[in-house]
């Protein structure tokens, strides 16, 4: 290798736009090595939040540097990367908060788990920034293989393996399909790079299936019908922090990737894609109705989120690209469900310490007077799930709506609200437990103080309503 | 700061003031919170008398820059825009003056988990103030949906037996209506790159007429919901009959006016063209409202829900009188709103009285009550007598103008309509005759104490408003008169271009420079 080849790839440039990803790389190594030096067991956990800290640090500085286009053009660095990437961070620390007290017998593994969080997250920031399909799928993959071993991480229950396999198994299914994709896209235009695809065009039947085979990949993963069925059991299975680090942030590596690539599907897609994301809503919020167990509820609602956010996708392919704002809506949406659905989770996962058992509608009766604080967080998380104003969700599906709206799809944006009336319908169930029932059982465990997920919490609330009544800063970033 | 900003946010204050308290200061809560409406009331009041009612135009207008809203490749800037005009003037008074009379009623019935309640009375406050004053459209849907959350609380915390039954359909119907009225304010700003009201009232016009018709039936739809109009009012008497007193005086005086404010301010004064195309239909809807309402009242056994009913039948002389789009109709709808606030907030306080006493609703278990009660008993018939429209009350000023305006309009709906007038005096006489008069049949209502001071204080105000507006109702009128003068210029100009468009023109009446011929 020529010196002025290793310059090329090790530069300051390529530093600075690679700064948050190696962050994470070394500081899943630093994990590693403290586990087994002996006495360096305590730094786990400021190992890991210096670790985030000091990536954010670097997105926030990569916020206000203008594109940069790195390797021949197959990793790109922007302030709508820097966004995602602040998301992935903050999804990933909100679910590592909740999981300080979660576990039980795997105590002993933290440091593994945490690592498999860092190498998962770095994944993300790969996906979200990929050019090339080989770069995206090396980010998939690294998203990937960390979250199978996550969603199996309490070996000793039934329902955790079975999630880890369920997913595995799935989840190689539609690696290969992608992979599939990836491959006849490639004969056909004999490029990997998404940017002399669009220069081309992929029009033939052959790159059409290429590119039908590659969403459906992409829809496994953000979990959209039909290929959501997977969603609810390995949701439910796996540890509860791992879910909220599934929904929140492998959805948005996901959408960030799919808003990129979305050129690849000929226009006349946008119809068949806003059917997709109306089908996909009225799986989600039909089958969240009908769950009394909270966890499962949610991951449902996530189903119908991922419909929301690919009807932005829809009106963005429907309308002009740019002038659509589609990548701004759900760039917005994700951020106001990272924090809200995040915070849902997490609360999901203290209250299943506290209860020792799945957390129930029933289980939630009347936790406003035991719990005010948690009641009113979760209130508060619910509403804006539901996209009542005040909160970030509803600033999310305003956005996301007017994309529709701008795309002269209002019949769909009609039906689409619609669907958000129904999963207000069971959103109000848990306010309904929560304030207005009184409690079946009293509670098994004393409440014991929980730092890490009382702040995370307290985050959390602050910015569903920080999005909701001042979004200014964030809007103004966006456009 | 601005007074406007303050009248909505003062109640607001309060709320944190009281949730700041410890949970057993029941004393104290109730004391912040009435302090804070009543300092509402006197600022919200004298915002009003310091009004100028001969302009038109919007006054006290505080604006803010609130944020830059994405949209598309630009930006629509969204303001916290608030401002008085004569079509919220009357609503911000009615507002302003129930808040206290509403607290010092829960007195009777709020014994659990007074401060939740108090905070949740105060946040609504701000809500129902801010959507009548604000002149943002986002600001407006954002106060529009933020004010269905402390309801939902009210009914579904303190309400009777099948409340978790009557908040959930009651938040759902209002949300569906709400959810798509949100796409039209989202094709609005979208098409018009504005979101503010008094803008957007000079440039939908512009808009092509297609648009401007769903976008209208979008926001009718949203309304007609709230107000509610007929086939969509089955949630009201549910709710009704299960909120708790408090929260029925409020949904009655205040609530649903959201509903009728907004078919004045988005669909008529917005869209006086396609007003007129859908006038027809919808003053068909307010008289078939008024008829059924009143059909649907008289069967009923239960006091709340013969009330309940009885407020369809009252909405729907509102909503014909707007329709109408004259001027008596329109003045007089103005006028029904406030005087619905009064008597069937009234109405609504003296059965939860009777209901704090005896625990039943039921009209059966009552009878000859006017003799152990005989205070109570003037005040009912007082109120009866508002509700069914007797003249020198206020209820006959308002419908008088309503059916005088809607004859102008369409003769053969105001007949029907003029047969709400006597069913209504059928049920609500025959419920009285029942309730109060006869021999004291059930031993229980022989010990009934008769209304006390407090209770007495709370209703004198509204007594002695519903003789003010029946002797002298151009005081209230004459603030709303320079909005109604300009908005029937409005209409009657959209009419005219109507005319010409029917009828065949052989030279065009209107000619752009430009144009081809």
């Amino acid at each position: 290798m020529t010196p002025d080849f290793l310059r090329q790839l090790v530069n300051e440039t390529t530093l600075f736009a690679l700064a948050p990803f190696l962050v994470l790389c070394a500081g899943a190594m630093l994990l590693l090595l403290a586990d087994i030096v002996p006495g360096a067991k305590g730094l786990r956990a400021p190992l890991f939040v210096a670790s985030i800290a000091v990536a954010s640090f670097f997105e926030v500085r990569l916020f206000d540097h203008p594109t940069l286009e790195l390797f021949s053009n197959s990793f790109v660095s922007s302030p709508k990367t820097a966004f995602w990437g602040l998301l992935f961070l903050s999804s990933a620390l909100i679910a590592w908060c909740f999981a300080q007290r979660y576990y039980d017998e795997e105590k002993g593994f933290l440091a593994e788990h945490d690592v498999l969080f860092l190498c998962s997250t770095a994944g993300m920031m790969l996906m979200a920034g990929a050019q090339d399909l080989l770069t995206f799928f090396v980010g998939l993959e690294l998203l990937s293989v960390p979250l199978y071993t996550l969603a199996g991480f309490r070996r000793t229950r039934n329902d955790s393996v079975e999630a880890g396999l369920k997913y595995f198994v799935l989840g190689a299914f539609a690696a290969a399909i992608f992979l599939y994709g990836a491959a006849l896209l490639y004969t056909d235009t004999g490029t990997i790079s998404l940017a002399e695809m669009r220069a081309h065009g992929a029009g033939t039947p052959l790159a059409l299936l290429g590119v039908a085979l590659i969403a459906g990949s992409l829809f496994f993963k953000v979990s959209v019908f039909p290929f959501h069925l997977w969603v609810p059991d390995v949701y439910q299975g796996s540890p509860t922090p791992v879910t909220a680090l599934m929904a929140t942030g492998t959805k948005a590596a996901g959408f960030a990737f799919l808003l990129n690539a979305a050129f690849l599907l000929p226009k006349s897609a946008a119809t068949t894609v806003a059917v997709i994301a109306l089908a996909t809503m009225a799986a989600g919020n039909l089958g969240a109705l009908v769950q009394t167990d909270l966890k499962r509820m949610l991951a449902y609602s996530g189903i119908a989120h991922a419909g929301v956010l690919l009807l932005a996708v829809a009106g963005g392919l429907a309308g002009d690209p740019q002038a659509s704002g589609a990548l701004n809506a759900a760039l917005f949406y994700m951020a106001a469900y990272v924090f809200t659905a995040g915070g849902a989770f997490g609360l999901v996962a203290w209250l299943e310490r506290e209860t020792d058992g799945p957390v129930t509608l029933e289980s939630l009766r009347g936790l406003a007077a035991r719990r005010p604080a948690i009641a009113a967080a979760l209130a508060l998380f619910m509403l804006s799930l539901g996209g009542i104003p005040a909160t970030g969700g509803f600033l999310g599906k305003y956005l996301v709506f007017s994309v529709a709206v701008r795309a002269d799809m209002i019949a769909v944006a009609v039906f689409g609200v619609l669907m958000s009336v129904v999963a207000l319908g069971y959103y109000l169930r848990v306010v309904v437990a929560l304030y207005m029932q009184k409690p079946a059982v009293e509670a098994s465990r004393a409440s014991e103080p929980h730092l890490p997920a009382t702040l995370a919490t307290g985050v959390c609330a602050a910015m569903v309503l920080l999005l909701g009544l001042a979004p200014g800063w964030f809007l103004a970033r966006l456009v | 700061m601005n007074n406007l900003t303050l009248l909505v946010f003062l109640p607001l204050v309060g709320a944190l003031l009281v949730a700041a308290t410890p949970r057993g200061a029941v004393a104290a809560q109730r004391l912040i919170t009435h302090v804070t409406m009543l300092a509402t009331m006197v600022l919200g009041l004298s915002v009003c008398l310091a009004f100028d009612g001969s302009s038109a135009l919007a006054q006290h207008v505080v604006e803010r820059p609130w944020f830059a809203l994405p949209n598309g490749a630009s930006s629509v800037p969204i303001a916290f825009k608030l401002g008085l005009d004569g079509i919220s003037v009357l609503m911000v008074a009615l507002t302003a003056l129930l808040g206290p009379i509403v607290v010092l009623s829960t007195w009777g019935h709020i014994h659990e988990r007074v401060k939740e309640f108090m905070v949740w009375l105060l946040v609504m406050q701000t809500g129902m103030l801010g959507v009548f004053l604000s002149l943002d459209l986002v600001l407006f849907y954002v106060f529009w949906e933020v004010s269905l959350v402390p309801l939902y609380f009210i009914l579904g915390i303190w309400g009777g037996d099948r409340r978790l039954y009557a908040t959930i359909k009651f938040f759902l119907y209002t949300l569906s209506g709400s959810l798509v009225m949100m796409i039209a304010v989202i094709a609005l700003l979208y098409r018009l790159g504005t979101a503010d009201i008094p803008t957007l009232i000079e440039r939908v016009g512009s808009l092509p007429h297609g648009t401007q018709l769903w976008t209208f039936a979008a926001f009718a739809l949203a309304f007609c919901i709230k107000v509610p109009v007929m086939p969509f009012h089955t949630w009201l008497p549910d709710a009704h009959t299960e909120a708790p007193t408090s929260g029925s005086v409020i949904l009655a005086g205040v609530l649903l006016k959201m509903g009728t404010y907004g078919l004045l301010r988005f669909c008529i004064q917005m869209y006086p063209g396609i007003s007129l195309e859908a006038a027809p239909w919808m003053m068909g809807l307010g008289a078939v409202g008024i008829v059924y309402g009143a059909w649907l009242a008289s069967a009923q056994n239960d006091l709340k829900r013969l009330v309940a009913c009885s407020s369809v039948s009252h909405l729907g002389y509102v909503v014909l009188g707007l329709f109408a789009l004259t001027q008596a109709g329109l003045r007089g709808s103005v006028l029904q709103m406030v005087n619905h606030g009064i008597s069937t907030g009234l109405l609504f306080l003296l059965v939860g009285m009777i209901y704090e006493r005896r625990h039943t609703r039921a009209l059966d278990h009552y009878g000859g009550i006017a003799s152990v009660m005989p205070l109570y008993a003037v005040f009912f018939v007082v109120t009866v007598l508002s509700s069914v429209g007797l003249p020198g009350l206020n209820g006959f000023v308002g419908e008088y103008l309503i059916l005088l305006g809607s004859f102008q309009a369409s003769p053969w709906i105001a007949a029907v309509s003029v047969t709400g007038v006597i069913f209504g005096a059928v049920y609500l006489l025959m419920a009285t005759r029942r309730f109060l008069w006869g021999p004291l049949t059930h031993a229980a209502n022989k010990s009934l104490t008769d209304i006390g001071g407090r209770e007495i204080g709370l209703m004198v105000p509204l007594v002695v408003l519903c003789f003010w507006i029946g002797f002298a109702p151009n005081t209230f009128l004459s603030r709303a008169d320079g909005s109604i003068d300009a908005l029937v210029k409005r209409i009657d100009a959209a009419r005219a271009v109507r005319t010409a468009a029917l009828v065949p023109a052989t030279t065009p009446l209107l000619v752009q420079e430009g144009e081809p011929r």
